[in-house]
This record gives C-alpha cells, structure tokens and sequence, in this order.
C-alpha cells in the first residue's frame, strides 16, 4: 500500500495516467487496424474522448468523499492531491470532445460551423453538452490561484459545487448519446453518487468517528 | 467532335467485383486443402441461404457513380442488437450462430400461407439477382452496398394477398438460447418491422440474402433480411422468420422503444431532423477521407425519390416520420 501511495502522489504518475487514455485510440486505428473502428475512425476518437471527460470528471469528485470517509487512508490523501490537475484534465478531454464534434460534423469546412454550433443549441442533448464543457470552462479557469484570492474562499467553494451540476449534466448527455441506454453511465456514475450518499450521511451514521474536520480549502 | 454515350449496361472497370470480393474465403480455402469438405459442403455448413448464387449483376440497379463501402466495413460495422449494441459485437458475437437449416413462414391474409426453407424460397423467385444500393441509417452515416437477393415484391405475389391485407409485417427470429442480445431488454423482442403493401411491392423492395455476390453474413442479418434503400438502415429487418400479410399497421420495434424519435415510415429526409441529432448531411463510412473521415449532404428519400416519391403524396412527411 505504501508503495501504491508513492506512485499516487508522484505528479509523473498523475500525469502519465491522464495522457495515456488520450493515446488510446492510436492502437486500433494504427496497430490493430480493427476493421469497425476503421469504419469511421473519428467516431471512435469522439465517444472516446467524450468517454474520458465523464470517467475523470467522476474520479475527481470521488476524490473529496474519498478523504472525508476514509481519513487515515494514505491512497485517498495522495489522490487529493492532483484534485486541480484531474479537474483541469476532465475539462481538456470535454475540450478534445467538442473539438472532435466539430471535426466530425464538418471537417476542414469552416463554413459548416455556424450550422453545427446552432444545431448544438437546438437539440437539448447537445445544448446540455454544451453546457457541461462551459461549466468546466468556468471552472478550470478559476482554479488559478490568483482567482482564488480574487473571489474569496467561500465565494470560490460556492462557484466551485457547480462540478456536481456538470457530473449530472455529463451523464445525461452521455445516456442519450446512443440509441440504447448505455451501462457504461451506471458504472461512471453510480459509485460517485454513492460515495457522496455515505459523505453525507457519515455524522448521522452510529459507528461513525466525530465529524470530520471542515475540508481545507485546497490540498496542499 | 464525337462523343459516344455509354449504354446502361455498360459499366465501367470500377464497377467490376474486386478478386478478392469473389474470390473463396480464406476459411473455406484452409477447409478445402484440408480436404475435410468439397467447397460445397463447406458453403453449405456455414451459411443458410446458399442458393443462386453466383449471382447475375442487374445493371439496372447499378449506378457507376455509387462506389460500394469496402467489405471489411460493410461486415464489421453493424447494428444488430440481438448480438450486443455496438457495432463491433456482431462480427465475433454472430461468429458461431447456426442459421441453417432455416424455413421461412409466409402468412396471415394470403391465399397461399406456407412454410418453406430458404433456399427453396429462393429458387421459387428466380434466383438471386445483384444490385447496389445507398444505405442510410438514422444515426447519420451511410454506406453503398452490392446486395444480392429478390425483389420482396415477388414474396408478396407468392402470398397471394387478400384484399383486406394493407401491410406486410416481418418478423426476425426469436432465439434467446442462441442469441445473447434476446435474453436482455434492450429491445422488446423478437424485432419486428412493417412496410404498406404498395411499399413491399415497390420495385426498389428487397429481400438480401446475400452482399458482394456471396452468401450474407450472419452479422449482416443471415439468411435473409430486408433492404428498403430509401428509409433508414432500422427498418431492413434482420434474419427474418415471418413474413405475414396483415390488415392494421404493425408497431415496428423501435417505434414503440422510442415514438418520438422513430416513426413507422422511417423515410430518409434531410429536412426532418431526429430530436438528438440533424438528418441533413451523413458520414461516409469507409470514405477517402482518412482518419478524418468525409461527410456528403443527405438526398431526399436517400437519392431514391423518383421511384418512392410517389408513393408518400398528401402524406406530412414531418409528422409521419
């Protein structure tokens, strides 16, 4: 375990596991050659950047609940740690996603854009994905220090709780981006909503320890 | 200056069935060497529906300007739900599905029900003729496909539909044992789909029991599965057991998974979008474009309208969708 929390805390580690799922889609379009995903390779590349954004947009929220229900736990204390730079990360893959979409919708033809963006706007499956990268947007802007001060730390946590709103928004827009209910929503999304139950209902609960401290405001 | 103009039946060397389309199966060449089974017997234990073919190319279906989807995409890009719902899980899921032998049920309000395998059905319409079509599918993206098999109009003849029948309904094979996607939800099955009757007679009306002059694969919808080119890719049923003349408008399966989104018509249209997504352009899969891909502007009834334009006049084609 120890040796695990090591790794977790290295900054390298944090960054190598955020990249790598980004290179995925390298290795069935250019070593496998895997004959579906050659079919339409940036589809792929879209649902699984978008895939991505979800996964680590979950893991980071999962990352507080973690801390406060398992205090003395060194793995849930090293993940606190590259809070910002798993939340920076979700956004840069909601990000790619978009960009993906744009690609995908009109490819080099700038003169489509405005029809995608208003497209974008009309459906409310794709306004809400719209919606969710803004959130993101907002919020790995402001996770510069300098908007930390500039907002105060209450006003900055307030402004920050708008991550749960885009976890609800991004796993809608995920169920309804197939024609079938897609599983994958459920085991993203499921355990964080969970985790969050059990942060929430630890004081209440009988064998629970006194209340955890008020969280600092940023991990050191 | 001259210029001679080509004769319809004359088609250019692009439009030529590749070697390697035609030619056997690595599979069933590995067989025959072993010399465990002749070509035939090879042929006849890994599909149903091996009769007529080769196949004879009908030039009147063969537009030299549509350039067919390579086969390794045509067969590994696949929405069949009965065996998982991305695309990629019916080429290995349907791998080992045994689809032969296969009988074919003709009734409801037809002079002439009956139960008949496939290969005699087939031969009872003449054998299996080649034609290459444009296939839409409503999640926006299209193929071209050499489909070989008979036109549905001629199932309709052999059922001798009363005056009552309005509507043909199809219905694919219910086979929970063998086929893992039937035994969840995801659908209501068995999958059913329906067309009008002057639809199912409409010479564009397909029954495909075969792509690139070869038997179908089963990923593909084995050994027999609708084609109707100028709607969406949902409503070519797969691997149909029952064809059956009825009076009412059956409910097709994924109009009663999602009305709002699926109607029974399912025509193709730029101009009426799905709730999620814009109908007016497609991605071409398997296009030139690389990685990147390419996209064309959708054609109103899939480029189809001069033969089914007719067929939908005075009907609102936003609401019935």
């Amino acid at each position: 375990m120890a040796l695990l929390e090591k790794l977790l805390r290295a900054k390298a580690v944090a960054w190598t596991l955020l990249v790598l799922p980004g290179l995925w889609p390298l290795w069935p379009i250019f070593v496998t050659h895997n004959p579906s995903v050659l079919a339409d390779p940036l589809k792929f590349v879209l649902h699984h950047l978008g895939f991505v954004a979800c996964v680590l947009l979950a893991t980071v929220l999962a990352f507080t609940p973690l801390r406060v229900l398992f205090p003395k736990w060194g793995v849930a204390l090293a993940l606190n740690r590259h809070r910002r730079l798993v939340g920076v990360s979700a956004f840069a893959y909601a990000g790619l996603h978009f960009t993906t979409h744009l690609l995908y919708e009109g490819g080099a033809d700038l003169s489509a854009l405005p029809k995608i963006l208003q497209t974008a706007v009309e459906k409310p499956f794709q306004l809400v994905g719209l919606v969710t990268l803004t959130i993101l947007l907002v919020l790995a802007l402001t996770s510069l220090h300098v908007f930390v001060r500039w907002l105060g730390a209450k006003r900055w946590k307030n402004l920050h709780r708008l991550a749960y709103v885009a976890a609800a928004l991004a796993a809608y827009h995920q169920a309804a981006a197939r024609k079938v209910f897609p599983p994958q929503v459920l085991w993203i999304f499921v355990p964080l909503a969970l985790l969050e139950l059990l942060r929430i209902a630890k004081p209440f609960l009988p064998a629970s320890s006194p209340p955890p401290k008020p969280t600092p405001l940023r991990p050191s | 200056m001259l210029i001679r103009s080509p004769k319809d039946w004359e088609l250019p060397d692009s439009a030529a069935t590749a070697e390697k389309f035609y030619r056997l199966s690595r599979r069933r060449d590995f067989l025959k060497t072993l010399g465990v089974a002749g070509a035939a017997l090879a042929t006849r234990s890994l599909f149903a529906a091996t009769a007529g073919f080769p196949t004879k190319v009908n030039a009147a279906y063969r537009d030299p300007a549509l350039k067919p989807t390579p086969y390794d995409a045509v067969t590994s890009y696949n929405n069949f739900y009965e065996f998982g719902t991305d695309k990629s899980d019916p080429k290995p899921n349907a791998a080992v599905w045994k689809t032969d032998p296969w009988t074919v049920e003709i009734a409801g309000l037809c002079g002439a029900p009956q139960k008949i395998d496939v290969n005699d059905l087939v031969a009872k319409m003449g054998g299996v003729e080649q034609r290459v079509y444009r296939h839409r599918c409503v999640e926006a993206w299209s193929m071209v496909i050499p489909w070989d098999g008979f036109p549905l109009a001629k199932l309709v003849a052999l059922a001798q539909p009363k005056a009552e029948a309005k509507y043909l309904k199809m219905t694919t094979v219910l086979d929970p044992k063998n086929i893992a996607g039937q035994r969840e939800g995801t659908l209501e099955w068995p999958y059913v789909e329906g067309l009008r009757l002057d639809e199912a007679t409409n010479e564009l009306a397909f029954i495909a029991t075969g792509i690139y002059g070869r038997p179908i694969p089963n990923q593909n919808g084995a050994p027999l599965r609708l084609v109707t080119p100028w709607k969406y890719g949902f409503k070519g049923v797969k691997s149909i057991v029952k064809f059956e003349l009825v009076a009412k408008q059956p409910r097709n399966t994924w109009n009663v998974m999602a009305p709002d989104e699926y109607g029974f018509y399912a025509n193709v249209n730029p101009k009426v979008d799905h709730p999620r997504w814009s109908q007016a352009s497609e991605r071409v899969i398997g296009g030139d474009g690389g990685v990147f891909g390419s996209r064309q502007r959708t054609l109103m009834f899939n480029g189809y309208e001069k033969q089914v334009a007719a067929l939908y006049t005075g009907l609102n084609l936003e609401k019935n969708y």
